[in-house]
């Protein structure tokens, strides 16, 4: 089964987004940083799909994802989807030249995120 | 709302919009209707559905039919349609009709927009010049939707739904939880409210035309089965030969007058008009 990690300081987040993840068919990751993320990928190096949250403590979602991009030996790199209340459009410019694949201003729903996976040509269920 | 009201209230619609609401969906008729009563100070149902009926071309009348339309689309909404104009027929169009004559495009059910923009934004991303070559007509029964559409400001929900924030970051520009459409995208497209199942629409909608490419999706299935013949006539009239008709995905044209060649793009039926 394909792996999802969802990263996000906010346990309501990462219980919700991970519902819907399991919905689309999805085999579900969670961490509560950046370095818990770190972490898991180096776990699961086989995880297709990162929904990442910008603001966390310890490490942040941009600083991740920065991390992520770099990992030279991460030959297939996860698709990344920024998931967060950071709405202003130079996040979003800086999160997509930082290497991010899409990105959703919360609040989500789940046709949203199906619709985002569609964009990315990711299947699900 | 007592039956007799209800059923005359369908008849009405039916006449006045194409739109068919069958028999069971009397909660669906009060739910839309009842807003109405409390700016109109009308005390029920009945008390609306009878003004209507002595009333019939008035304001709450026009706002009745506008509430049982139903509004619902998104951006780039099944994807496939604007692969198809960008990789199938804006290149076939560049090609017959020469690099440098226009382009004439009709969204038909356009509702709050979005259809029409993301025309215009798939146009901008593959055709040279296609601010000065193409044109979009967006037309809707619904005046609340093609305000809206006019307007050209979306909601955060909105613009996330179906659209590659590459595109919003792009085509878009941010006030505050809203996105303005940018200005060379929202100038290549017009809107007009404009009825389907009359006969005017033809001439209503000619000096925009004759059209290359038509979106006509999601608004059949409101229609009876000979009503959409005609509409279908009626858009069939409105194009030029060899035009595209782009219909919702589960969605065929059978027209009386008219014939369409079915093309096959990723799966998906495009209808060439013969
Ligand atoms: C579900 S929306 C479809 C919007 C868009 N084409 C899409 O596929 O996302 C249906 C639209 O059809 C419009 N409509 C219904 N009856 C109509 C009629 N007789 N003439 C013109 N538009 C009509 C409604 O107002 C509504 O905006
Ligand atoms: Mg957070």
């Amino acid at each position: 089964m394909r792996k999802a990690l969802i990263v996000d300081d906010a346990k309501v987040v990462r219980v919700s987004l991970s519902r819907i993840m399991k919905q689309l068919g999805f085999e579900t990751l969670e961490a509560a940083d950046g370095q818990q993320a770190i972490d898991q990928i180096a776990a699961h190096p086989d995880t297709c799909l990162i929904m990442l949250d910008w603001n966390m403590p310890v490490m942040n979602g941009y600083d991740f994802l920065l991390h992520l991009r770099s990992i030279p030996e991460h030959v297939t790199q996860p698709k990344v989807v920024m998931v967060t209340t950071e709405t202003g459009m130079n996040s979003m410019l800086k999160a997509l030249a930082a290497g991010a694949d899409e990105y959703i201003m919360k609040p989500f729903d789940k046709d949203m995120i199906a619709g985002k996976l569609d964009i990315l040509g990711i299947d699900y269920d | 709302m007592r039956s007799t009201e209800f059923n005359w209230f369908r008849t009405f619609l039916e006449q006045q919009s194409g739109i068919i609401i069958s028999e069971d969906k009397l909660y669906l008729v009060q739910s839309r209707l009842k807003p109405l009563l409390r700016q109109h100070q009308i005390s029920d149902l009945n008390q609306l559905a009878k003004h209507i009926k002595y009333h019939a071309s008035s304001d709450i009348s026009q706002q009745a039919i506008d509430a049982m339309t139903t509004n619902e689309t998104l951006f780039f909404r099944d994807q496939y349609p604007y692969d198809a104009l960008e990789t199938l027929v804006f290149p076939e169009l560049s090609h017959a009709k020469g690099i440098s004559s226009p382009i004439h495009i009709w969204s038909a059910a356009a509702s709050r927009g979005q259809e029409a923009y993301s025309i215009a934004i798939a146009a901008n991303e593959s055709i040279a010049q296609a601010q000065k070559r193409v044109r979009i007509l967006g037309t809707d029964l619904s005046p609340t939707a093609i305000a809206y559409a006019k307007a050209a400001i979306y909601s955060q929900m909105e613009v996330q739904r179906g659209m590659p924030v590459t595109r919003l970051v792009r085509f878009f520009s941010q006030q505050g939880t809203h996105w303005h459409v940018a200005k060379d995208i929202k100038n290549m497209v017009q809107f007009e409210t404009a009825n389907l199942t009359e006969d005017k629409l033809v001439s209503q909608v000619r000096r925009f035309g004759p059209f290359d490419v038509v979106f006509l999706r999601n608004v059949l299935i409101y229609f009876s089965a000979e009503e959409r013949k005609k509409v279908i006539d009626r858009i069939a009239r409105s194009m030029r030969k060899g035009g595209y008709l782009i219909t919702g995905a589960t969605e065929t044209p059978e027209g009386l007058n008219s014939k369409w060649e079915a093309v096959l793009f990723k799966g998906k039926r495009l209808w060439k008009l013969q």
